[in-house]
């Protein structure tokens, strides 16, 4: 046998090895195609082979099988290329594969287009001659035909995807020297160029498939495939060499004549073993290295996570992850949130705006919890649920560059959703996803789900055993612990602690309500935690109560901070934004204790601590004492102890001074105010109203139409009904009223009473429209008895009218107009008599 | 597309337009951005809560009005908004929040929002730096991808914490030690790694505060010199094959030429830059020490990097989109720091008189904060145009901290405040004092002089030698400031000189002279006349 048969049987053995790689794989079109055109190019190697060693049944059946293999290749090639461009299958393939086909078992059955060669034997040993006729180009032209379809095809594609285009040259190449090859074989005098071609263009498509990520190499990779490659290289080797090497030693070392085959033997097996090492080597250095080294990244990445209980490791771990194994570099990730919500929490680059959120019924998140699934960007686009996006949420995906989303899923329920930005080639070039990088992404996907679900579970309970709720600083058992850290860090050098205690805090509760209330407190809770920063930690030690452990500071800096801090509050509602809201100011008792210079211990600390400020509420409130034992008081405060007792007979004067003037303009308005005074008061008793809180409303009462004083006579006491425009400048006496207070700043408690008493409980009321318990209670009040005095008055415009009717109206006001319960219990005071109306003090009026 | 891609595709004509590009803008096209872009600003800012307290409720509608309007502003004017990081009250809803240190104890830290658009344009001012930074000659520059750059920078939340963060975005460098690493090592341990680093890699690009900078460089020559035996062969066995020649080559000239070893000898960098205050000071030799003159940057907290020098290195160009900037002469600063209630004149840009000195009030462009800020830095007007650079927008030369603080090597802002707070604390029997900033005479080193006069009593009875003055109050000012601290820490500087002047010697000089010595940086030649006025006093009581 000639030495180019050698080069047939290297090719079919390496078809062969091929298609036994790719049968157990899982299979895709394009790889089964693959296989077709593999299957093809046996039968033409093959039949060709076994027709020249004329293996039975004849060397005329291995001839037809050899030529069905020649004339079906173009055909599955054309199959390939189309699969391999994305083409749909309406597009003629078909037609050249009947005509191929039928042109075969024509040939088969008549031999009509190309008969089977005659066997010549010479000297040198057998040819095969064959006498070919015209027929035989309407094969190959159907053979030619479909290869230019195919090139047509190509020409296409490039045009439509030019990445996936580039990877086709390489194909093209492979058809190019395919046909060269077939060419050549005239040339070359007997050589099978063409097989040599074809083995070549093997080669080429096996690599096209890798390198588009088709099959993992891992699976070839292995040691069976390892030792099949080696025995076979060794089979063939030996078939060619094993009797020139025999006679070579035989020639050689005599002395070997009696071993020489065992040597040719041994010999042969070490290079098997030689020749399986470095397949081995190969595979495992140049193509499965970097599979092998994802599985190992993957499983070194589930045990980081699974050993972290914290979020922001977990995400710096999975972009870390990314990173390395797809060379994805930008990714944002969403979680969801107790509303609901699922905002962006992390990104790849502090950089980034994390502006970007998502409600449970955004298409995406709906797409992702229903399938599961990784989706790419270009596929999501093609859904009809990308039709509901919004333009704005568009541009933000748009502008963030995301090409995928990863769903963190926990059961039937949407943790989380990973944005990953585009995967970079080594070169830095955008790279689409490959079927084997989402089936990467869906391991990370799963270990990653459980991971976040876990830490957002921990980190919820951790948050809630640590913090407060509504400022979000630190609760009071957890700082105490942070204390004892601290103290226990600090022992030898020195540790801080204040107490901030926020002044009057429940009568600016009842002043304003509780949602105010809140507010300020969440104010105070960002001046303190701001003011802080990283120099200590702070707490909401008790309803009103802040608490600030300064580790490494002493007494002189601690004090400094409180001074800070109690300026920054004391003008907390001095500059408030809504220029129709006037609050009172916030006041704080600050008392610091530190040690070691007033306390060896923590729980001396903290009772000092205490004990200083119930030291500053003593002294009057709104001020610092660092504790000590003689109690130095480090501000003033103490002085106002006196003001504080009597400042509302203080301000009584004032209050008559100013209800005097209106009294002179407008005699009814002045005993007006001073009926809504008293019952106001009385009511406010009645709710459970502090003195202080009753003294409020009765002083609101008598100031709550002050600003009638500005408003013309004539609309003042204008018979019959107002003007619309009459009606607004008459609505402006509420903010008139507060004009006038406002100069009075020691009485400026009572102005969330004069601002709110023409609101509304249903919120249609002026100026504000606020609504229910955001109406401060003092001003829901005077709404009550503002209402109830004015019907019960006979004015020049209007009869009085009679009591019992003027309760119902109130009645029939509750809820709407009323605070429903304060409506009611002012009706039963009434009709009770625990009430004293002004009737019964003045019959004249 | 990334400033990596840009250059990969070899668009480097482009590149330099696009980044560098402002430096051919003529005045009134400069001024048309710095108009353009206050505009925008100004819808922002004056509408936002935090304008509107500032503004007492206005509304400019052009830019005089604007300059009218809107007082000058100190970081007083925010602290209750961007210390509680107030983003509602805000123009633009920030990304991050940068941070530095303020003032220690009271007020330990103070904060600057940066917005999207703000980063944009820091992330674009900062590749122009790069770019710059290694240029000799107009349109000349040499980045690649992979360059090295060791790291001697403070990290997030601090300003210089940035720079990776932005790189990374857009091209891909190498910094030694990585970032991630080095935020968790202290001073020292990050310079020794990333020299070790450097040794194997090489270190093309150097970024620091100069006083920084120098330090890094005399630890880098130091470790260059390696250990004893053994070390020192470890040491060779870890670089890289080409360093190794490098590095014997270098030994071997060293030799020759009777020197120490420097990191030129070892390393070529392509640019270097470096910021702050008291620059001047080590320039010459960080250049002696790289083989390269570094470029200068200013670049703060609040305002982000504003200005670069280009490779001529005569004088600093301060980007057009990043700030609005307006000069308020030093005359006028002066007259505002002798009577708070004068409103100061500034000048925009296209105002400015060469030679003069300003103070510089910013306005941060793209959603920023501040508005007519005073940074508080001082510039001189150096050329309104430049042959070399062929430039028509004036440079500055950046002169120093305004005169009321001390800034030493870009570490410290000692005000009057803290050097009266530090002496109550001392407890020590000073009855007056003066502050100077000088430099030392051999290398011109910045340093705090401090002239006292004890009391009479103090003088009598308690040990207050100068060493003692000098050890007391250094401990106290490392207590009231922390940069102090840092500048011995991390610099190994102790920059506090005492000078005890007679006792009554500032009352005399009030009599004698008729006037009163500033407290902090008063006129040199005063100082001076005060110090040899003791003896003038002197010899008239002898006669």
């Amino acid at each position: 046998m000639s030495s180019y048969v050698f080069i047939s049987l290297a090719a079919l053995y390496c078809y062969l090895f091929f298609l036994v790689i790719f049968l157990p794989a899982k299979k895709n079109k394009l790889i089964v195609h693959f296989m077709l055109v593999l299957i093809t190019m046996i039968l033409w190697t093959g039949g060709s082979l076994l027709m020249r060693i004329q293996m039975p049944p004849s060397y005329r059946f291995w001839y037809h099988v050899s030529l069905t293999g020649i004339w079906m290749l173009p055909y599955a090639y054309l199959c390939f290329i189309r699969e391999f461009c994305r083409i749909s299958r309406k597009d003629g393939c078909r037609v050249w594969g009947i005509l191929l086909a039928a042109g075969t078992a024509v040939n088969w059955l008549t031999e009509w287009f190309l008969p089977a060669p005659q066997i010549v034997i010479s000297g040198t040993g057998v040819s095969f001659v064959y006498h070919m006729g015209w027929q035989v180009c309407i094969m190959y032209g159907l053979c030619l035909g479909a290869v230019v379809h195919m090139f047509v095809m190509v020409f296409k594609a490039g045009k439509r995807d030019p990445e996936r285009a580039k990877k086709l040259s390489a194909v093209l190449f492979g058809i190019v020297v395919l046909l060269v090859g077939n060419v050549g074989i005239s040339v070359f005098n007997n050589f099978p160029v063409d097989i040599l071609a074809g083995l070549f263009n093997a080669f080429i498509m096996f690599y096209s498939l890798y390198s588009l990520r088709m099959f993992t190499l891992t699976t070839i990779g292995s040691k069976a495939s390892c030792y099949v490659l080696a025995i076979g290289i060794t089979i063939m080797a030996f078939y060619n060499f094993a009797q020139s090497l025999n006679e070579a030693i035989q020639r050689r070392v005599p002395s070997l004549n009696s071993v020489s085959v065992m040597v040719v033997v041994v010999l042969t097996s070490i290079a098997t073993w030689i020749i399986y090492l470095i397949m081995k080597m190969l595979f495992d250095r140049i193509f499965i290295g970097d599979e092998s080294s994802r599985t190992e990244q993957l499983s070194r990445y589930a045990s980081e996570v699974s050993s972290s209980l914290r979020m922001q490791e977990i995400f710096e771990a999975m972009l870390s992850m990314l990173s390395r194994t797809l060379n994805v570099k930008r990714a944002y990730i969403c979680v969801g949130d107790e509303e609901g919500r699922y905002p962006m929490i992390y990104s790849s680059s502090p950089l980034d705006d994390r502006s970007f959120s998502m409600s449970t019924d955004h298409p995406l998140v709906e797409i992702l919890r229903r399938d599961g699934e990784c989706l790419l960007l270009r596929d999501f686009k093609r859904t009809v649920e990308y039709k509901s996006l919004w333009e704005e949420e568009k541009l933000a995906l748009d502008a963030m560059k995301v090409e995928c989303f990863m769903p963190l899923k926990d059961g039937e329920d949407l943790v989380g959703v990973v944005f990953l930005g585009a995967k970079e080639s080594r070169r830095g070039k955008r790279e689409r996803f490959t079927n084997e990088d989402l089936s990467l992404l869906r391991s990370i996907q799963s270990v990653s789900s459980i991971a976040v679900k876990n830490s957002r579970m921990y980190e919820k309970t951790y948050r809630e055993a640590c913090t407060d709720r509504l400022t979000g600083l630190l609760n009071k058992e957890y700082f105490l612990k942070r204390v004892e850290e601290c103290f226990e860090r600090c022992k030898n050098t020195s540790l801080a602690l204040i107490f901030l205690s926020l002044d009057d805090f429940k009568l600016y509760n009842q002043l304003y309500g509780e949602k105010e209330g809140d507010e300020a407190l969440r104010r105070v809770a960002r001046i303190v935690s701001g003011t802080v920063g990283e120099s200590g930690y702070t707490a909401r030690y008790s309803g009103k109560e802040f608490a600030v452990v300064l580790p490494d500071y002493d007494i002189f800096s601690a004090r400094g901070l409180t001074e800070n801090i109690s300026v920054q509050i004391n003008n907390i509602n001095r500059q408030r934004e809504e220029a129709d809201t006037f609050r009172k100011a916030l006041t704080v008792s600050c008392g610091i204790c530190a040690i070691p210079y007033a306390a060896t211990s923590v729980n001396e600390m903290l009772i000092n601590a205490e004990l200083a400020v119930y030291q500053v509420k003593k002294e009057g409130k709104n001020g610092i004492i660092v504790y000590s034992d003689q109690f130095v008081s480090e501000k003033t405060g103490a002085q106002d102890t006196e003001r504080h007792k009597s400042k509302y007979q203080e301000y009584a004067p004032t209050i008559y001074a100013l209800t005097a003037a209106i009294d002179a303009k407008d005699h009814y308005t002045f005993q007006h105010s001073k009926n809504v005074a008293n019952y106001g008061e009385a009511l406010a008793r009645e709710a459970g109203g502090s003195e202080d809180f009753q003294e409020i409303v009765k002083e609101a009462g008598l100031l709550h139409d002050i600003g009638k004083i500005g408003i013309p006579e004539n609309i003042l006491n204008k018979n019959g009904k107002l003007t619309a425009e009459e009606y607004e400048v008459m609505k402006n006496h509420v903010a008139a009223s507060v004009e006038i207070i406002r100069h009075l700043p020691m009485m400026d408690y009572v102005i969330p009473a004069v601002i709110g008493h023409h609101e509304r409980y249903d919120g249609k009321g002026y100026p504000r429209r606020i609504a229910g318990n955001d109406i401060p209670l003092a001003a829901r009040i005077l709404c009550i008895v503002d209402s109830f005095d004015a019907m019960v008055s006979k004015r020049c415009y209007k009869h009085r009218i009679p009591l019992e009717e003027a309760l119902r109206e109130l009645e029939r006001g509750a809820g709407t107009q009323f605070d429903p319960e304060l409506a009611a219990m002012f009706c039963r005071m009434v009709r009770e008599g625990r009430i004293t109306l002004a009737d019964e003090e003045s019959p004249g009026i | 597309m990334t400033f990596e891609e840009k250059l990969k595709n070899g668009e480097y004509e482009q590149i330099w337009r696009e980044y560098c590009g402002f430096l051919d803008l003529s005045m009134d096209e400069y001024m048309a951005i710095q108009n353009r872009l206050l505009k925008e600003q100004m819808d922002l800012w004056c509408a936002s809560p935090l304008g509107q307290k500032i503004l007492k409720g206005r509304r400019p509608r052009t830019i005089e009005e604007f300059r009218q309007m809107v007082p000058l502003t100190t970081y007083d004017d925010y602290a209750d908004v961007l210390l509680q990081k107030k983003e509602e009250m805000l123009p633009e809803k920030p990304i991050i929040w940068i941070q530095t240190t303020w003032e220690g104890g009271k007020h330990p830290i103070k904060t600057a929002p940066y917005t999207r658009g703000m980063l944009q344009t820091y992330k674009t001012n900062v590749l122009a730096c790069m770019i710059l930074s290694t240029s000799n000659e107009k349109g000349k520059f040499d980045i690649e991808p992979g360059d090295t750059f060791l790291y001697a920078l403070a990290p997030l939340p601090y300003t210089t914490g940035l720079i990776p963060l932005g790189l990374k975005d857009e091209i891909d460098v190498e910094f030694l030690p990585p970032v991630s690493e080095a935020v968790n090592m202290t001073f020292s341990e990050r310079n020794k790694r990333g020299f070790k680093l450097g040794m194997k890699k090489g270190i093309d690009f150097f970024f620091g505060l100069g006083s920084v900078a120098y330090y890094v460089s005399l630890s880098v020559a130091a470790m260059s010199e390696g250990g004893k035996g053994g070390s020192k062969l470890r040491a060779l066995m870890s670089m890289s094959p080409s360093m190794t020649l490098r590095y014997l080559k270098a030994k071997q000239t060293c030799r020759k030429e009777n020197r120490d070893l420097k990191p030129k000898d070892l390393f070529t960098l392509k640019g270097f830059v470096c910021a702050g205050t008291d620059n001047r000071c080590y320039k010459d030799d960080l250049e002696d020490l790289w083989g390269v003159r570094p470029i200068e940057v200013f670049s703060g907290t609040e305002p982000s990097c504003i200005g670069i020098e280009t490779w001529s290195r005569n004088g600093l160009y301060f980007f057009p989109d990043t700030c609005f900037y307006e000069f308020m002469p030093e005359e006028e600063m002066y007259r505002n720091m002798e009577d708070p209630s004068y409103c100061p004149r500034t000048f925009c840009m296209d105002e400015v008189q060469v030679g003069e000195v300003y103070e510089i009030v910013l306005t941060v462009f793209k959603g920023g904060a501040f508005a007519r800020y005073r940074v508080g830095d001082m510039y001189r007007c150096v050329g309104l145009t430049s042959r070399e650079d062929e430039t028509r927008i004036p440079r500055f030369e950046y002169i120093d901290r305004v005169p009321n603080i001390i800034d030493i090597a870009g570490f410290t802002r000692i005000s009057e405040n803290s050097i009266e707070n530090v002496i109550r604390l001392s407890g020590l029997g000073i009855q007056d004092w003066t502050a100077l900033k000088e430099f030392t005479a051999d290398k011109g080193r910045p340093y705090l002089h401090l002239y006292v006069e004890l009391t009479p009593d103090a003088a009598l009875h308690s040990a207050v030698s100068r060493e003692i003055l000098k050890e007391h109050l250094t401990i106290y000012f490392k207590y009231v400031d922390q940069d102090y601290h840092d500048l011995k820490r991390i610099l190994g500087m102790d920059p506090l000189e005492i000078t005890i002047v007679k006792c009554g010697t500032f009352e005399n000089y009030r009599k004698y002279r008729g006037k009163t010595l500033r407290r902090i940086n008063p006129d040199v030649h005063d100082v001076r006349e005060m110090v040899k006025m003791q003896e003038e006093l002197y010899a008239q009581r002898r006669h």
